[in-house]
């Protein structure tokens, strides 16, 4: 038996990328059941309105169409992720206060269902509706202190969180520094683009769920929130993940979901049984779904001469656009963030969340981290500078360290590896310990009058799992078949494969654990029918908390097998140690019980004449903690430091007076094949995280953090230039060289 | 809206469609032919989800008329499997972990193919340059390259 030990740490082959290659695989919008019906979405194309009324007479009376819903549909006309704030359909006839308002260009007015897709196209041409257009609010640091200009006009403000830190001194940390850095930062807004654009399709099963097979992140957070609109208990609602097209946070909250239970459950209601299909199209993906958040930064820091960092000042305003979505949450990370891995004794932060016309703005890959980490590490480069102090150096000597505090007045769970990974990461690029301290290595390359060289370093931590008290545990089913041995297994789990291979994670805890061959384990994935609440697959907490729930499922089993139970059958719900919410007023909290720790270093060039920029190298170590898949962590490594090269480089969505320019992928530009890296040297650590699956850590996101700001140090190396701003565009970056001068 | 009837030899087979003059052949090999794994990412040619071979050549299927086809000889990521084994670059990209969500995947093998099927021994640069087409938001590309390079080798290793 001990030759198929050792699961854990092989780079098994993913159990549905067969299926992917040969195009078996089905996607939601792949999928096609006898007589479906096509769904289309009314948007509303503008930012901020009254709608008046809707007339759908002509709609329905083509024939072929067989309904077209508005908001009188649906029963209870609202949703939301941590609040509901959004109508499913805007638009007179709810008991929804204000669900009459359409606040920006993706909200939903009608859906339109029909015999075939030109069908619905064709009857969403004939609905008429009147709208009173409003002024449009669409700077969120305006919309802060304006209270009469109102996003959602039953509250008082369209602030809607504010957060504070207030640890030691801040005047008392200020007076004792040499030197004070002040910033002012700006960060993008960014588009998910996973390349399957939104779909699914919903259908009535055998014992009477209203059932939909769509592409989403925590199939039992869709369930309650479709059921609470239906007003239907959550058993009664049925969510299935097929394949699943990429998703980094864009698929956390609604998109077609509840749309598609409302329309297969009105049509058995009129005693129509149909499924219902829909899909977006690029655009109606771009404009429908939520955004990472811009944030607006003010920050000054202070360090001495020697190095340490005496006190960070930081006001944090972000635009949450028209509705809530996890902008609470995202906050919540980039209040903690914005100070860095950094231990800091005096700490002033206040943070808010804005309501404005734009495209709501949520989850995306980092969740808040990439642009705190932003402010912290181009605020330490630049003290590092003030002082003559080499960034590395500088850095060892404020890190977070086993027992430290946070800004949040806490000690760090255990565990703690930033020092590690900096050593490691300056180390590989060419960094000496000397007894004078850190020193960066000479840069080899010659500039020309129009090639400039550079490199940055950065560092970061992320958090894994839901923080700041947000309700947190992983469930998973084991079943052991057999009868003097086990001979084979399965596993009931609804932990959401977006690609990253969680299913093939999984399937390795299993063999690992039960030290049986790949081929004896059975998953039964992301069916709220079968499989138990496991939580989201977001916040790099995948691997460490359906892990732990896979632990504690097999070892209840083995029990029940010792005891002769044929099948052994057992459930484990994981919970991690508690997390609490922000004192009101001192921010006061045991935000997260997990960290993964990472570091990059940026070696690139920039064309003084065009203003383009291109990678030579990025070195990034990632402490995992256990690389259960090495191969799987080299992707996330790789896929993470490409997507954030777009973030900090190309990415440039813009929207003005609450409309989007960029809806398309010729407009909106994400890396292709050549604007990646020469190089991605990955290099992965393995200090076990005490509470960790097998020591495993999360690992997902972390790589996105560090790299902006370690673009930003390269090209200042380079150049002479900070920038406080991105995408570093051509334009950009030639504009502020001819300032320059 | 008029309809005409086209024939077209798919993945070695011969069909008969009939098709609106308005479709797309991707819609036509979706919709008509039931070949799913041809993917729809953008329906503008700016994704390559949708890559299959025509007459020899790689296209965006998105942006050619189903009517336009007729008579043409075709190559989705079905056809790339023979009798149930699958072709080197599917296995290379299988072994080098290329595919993550996979939506990419069927167009950025049919790209692969098509270069390897004119160029058997590609550089790096020539790798990238026929590969630009083709999204991929998930892996960073490094995986897709590498696993093409796999590829060459395992073709020398038969050959
Ligand atoms: S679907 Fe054809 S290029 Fe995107
Ligand atoms: S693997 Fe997801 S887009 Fe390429």
């Amino acid at each position: 038996m001990s030759k198929i030990k050792h699961m854990i740490g092989k780079s098994i082959e993913k159990p549905d990328a067969r299926d992917k290659v040969t195009g078996q695989a089905l996607y939601p919008g792949d999928i096609n059941l006898p007589g479906q019906a096509y769904m289309k979405v009314l948007f509303a194309e503008r930012p901020h309105a009254i709608i008046q009324d809707i007339d759908i007479s002509k709609a329905v009376k083509l024939p072929g169409v067989i309904a077209v819903l508005t908001a009188k549909d649906v029963p209870v006309n609202e949703y939301g992720l941590i609040m509901n704030d959004q109508p499913v359909l805007c638009g007179p006839g709810s008991k929804k206060p204000f669900a009459e308002r359409v606040r920006f260009i993706g909200d939903q007015v009608a859906l339109i269902i029909a015999e075939s897709e030109s069908l619905t196209e064709q009857a969403k041409k004939m609905i008429n509706v009147e709208y009173q257009d409003l002024p449009v609010i669409s700077d969120a640091r305006e919309a802060k202190n304006d209270h009469g200009k109102l996003v959602h006009p039953d509250r008082e403000s369209n602030v809607f969180c504010h957060y504070q830190i207030r640890k030691g001194d801040l005047e008392k940390g200020l007076h004792e520094a040499d030197v004070i850095i002040e910033g002012e930062y700006i960060t993008p807004v960014q588009e998910h683009a996973f390349l399957q654009p939104e779909a699914g399709i919903a259908y009535i099963d055998e014992e009477d769920r209203v059932t939909i097979m769509v592409a989403g992140q925590w199939t039992h957070e869709d369930q309650e929130q479709i059921a609470h609109s239906l007003d239907l208990p959550p058993d009664k609602i049925r969510v299935i993940y097929p394949a699943i097209g990429g998703a980094f946070g864009g698929r956390e909250d609604m998109s077609v979901q509840i749309d598609l239970a409302l329309a297969a459950w009105h049509l058995m209601k009129m005693g129509i049984h149909k499924p219902v299909k829909t899909i977006w199209s690029r655009e109606e993906s771009i404009i429908g779904h939520h955004k990472r958040h811009p944030y607006f930064v003010k920050t000054r820091w202070g360090a001495t001469h020697e190095g340490k960092i005496t006190a960070a000042e930081v006001e944090l305003v972000t635009d949450g656009g028209a509705y809530a979505y996890t902008s609470t949450k995202v906050m919540g990370n980039a209040t903690l963030m914005c100070t860095g891995p950094y231990e800091i004794p005096n700490v002033k932060v206040d943070s808010y969340a804005v309501y404005t016309n734009n495209i709501p703005n949520g989850a995306f890959r980092g969740f808040g981290g990439p642009q705190g980490a932003f402010v912290a590490e181009c605020q330490v480069n630049k003290l590092a500078e003030a002082i003559n102090m080499d960034p590395v150096e500088i850095r060892m000597r404020n890190l977070l360290r086993e027992g430290s505090l946070l800004s949040v007045d806490t000690p760090m769970p255990k565990g703690v590896t930033i020092d590690k990974v900096v050593h490691k990461c300056a180390e590989k690029a060419g960094w000496k310990n000397t007894d004078k301290g850190w020193q960066a290595p000479a840069i080899s390359k010659k500039n020309t009058d129009i090639i400039k060289h550079g490199i940055g370093f950065a560092c970061s931590y992320k958090n894994v799992g839901f923080s700041f008290g947000a309700p947190e545990s992983c469930t998973a089913k084991v079943e052991l078949h057999g009868k003097d041995t086990i001979e084979h297994a399965i596993l009931y789990h609804s932990g959401a494969d977006v690609g990253q291979g969680a299913h093939t994670i999984f399937i390795q805890f299993m063999a690992e654990l039960l030290n049986l061959p790949l081929e004896k384990i059975h998953l039964i994935a992301s069916d709220t029918a079968r499989t138990g609440q496991s939580g989201s697959a977001s916040a790099s907490r995948i691997t460490f908390m359906a892990g732990n729930s896979i632990v504690g499922a097999v070892n209840n089993a083995l029990k029940k097998w010792i005891n002769n139970e044929r099948p052994a059958i057992a459930e484990y719900e994981f919970r991690p140690p508690k997390t609490t919410p922000f004192d009101p007023q001192t921010g006061k909290c045991q935000p997260n019980f997990s960290y993964g720790y990472v570091a990059q270093v940026v070696d690139l060039e920039v064309d003084t004449q065009t203003g383009k920029i291109k990678l030579d190298k990025v070195i990034c170590v990632d402490d995992v903690g256990k690389a259960v898949n090495p191969l799987l962590v080299r992707g996330q490594i790789e896929g993470a430091t490409v997507q954030a090269q777009g973030y900090a480089l190309m990415e440039n969505f813009i929207q003005k007076e609450g409309r989007t320019y960029t809806p398309t992928l010729s407009t909106y530009l994400i890396p292709t094949i050549l604007d990646i890296p020469e190089q991605i040297n990955s290099i992965i650590l393995e200090e076990a995280d005490p509470i960790g699956p097998l020591g495993a850590r999360g690992m997902g996101e972390m790589p996105f953090l560090p790299f902006t700001p370690a673009v930003v140090a390269a090209v200042h190396a380079a150049t002479g230039i900070w920038f406080d701003e991105f995408p570093l565009t051509p334009e950009r970056v030639i504009s502020k060289l001819h300032e320059k001068g | 809206m008029s309809t005409h009837k086209i024939t077209v030899k798919i993945n070695g087979g011969l069909e008969q469609v009939e098709v609106p003059s308005n479709m797309s052949l991707l819609s036509m090999l979706r919709e008509k032919l039931a070949l799913t794994g041809v993917k729809n990412g953008c329906a503008a040619g700016e994704c390559g989800a949708c890559t299959i071979m025509m007459n020899g050549e790689p296209v965006n299927s998105c942006m050619v008329l189903a009517v336009e086809a007729d008579g043409a000889e075709l190559v989705t990521v079905e056809g790339l499997t023979t009798e149930g084994k699958l072709d080197a670059i599917q296995e290379a990209l299988i072994d080098k972990n290329a595919v993550q969500c996979g939506f990419c995947t069927p167009g950025i093998l049919i790209s692969a193919n098509a270069l390897l099927t004119r160029n058997p021994n590609p550089s790096e640069t020539e790798i990238r340059e026929a590969l630009v087409g083709n999204l991929c938001r998930c892996t960073g590309y490094i995986r897709i390259i590498e696993a093409v390079k796999a590829a060459v080798e395992m073709h020398k290793e038969e050959a």
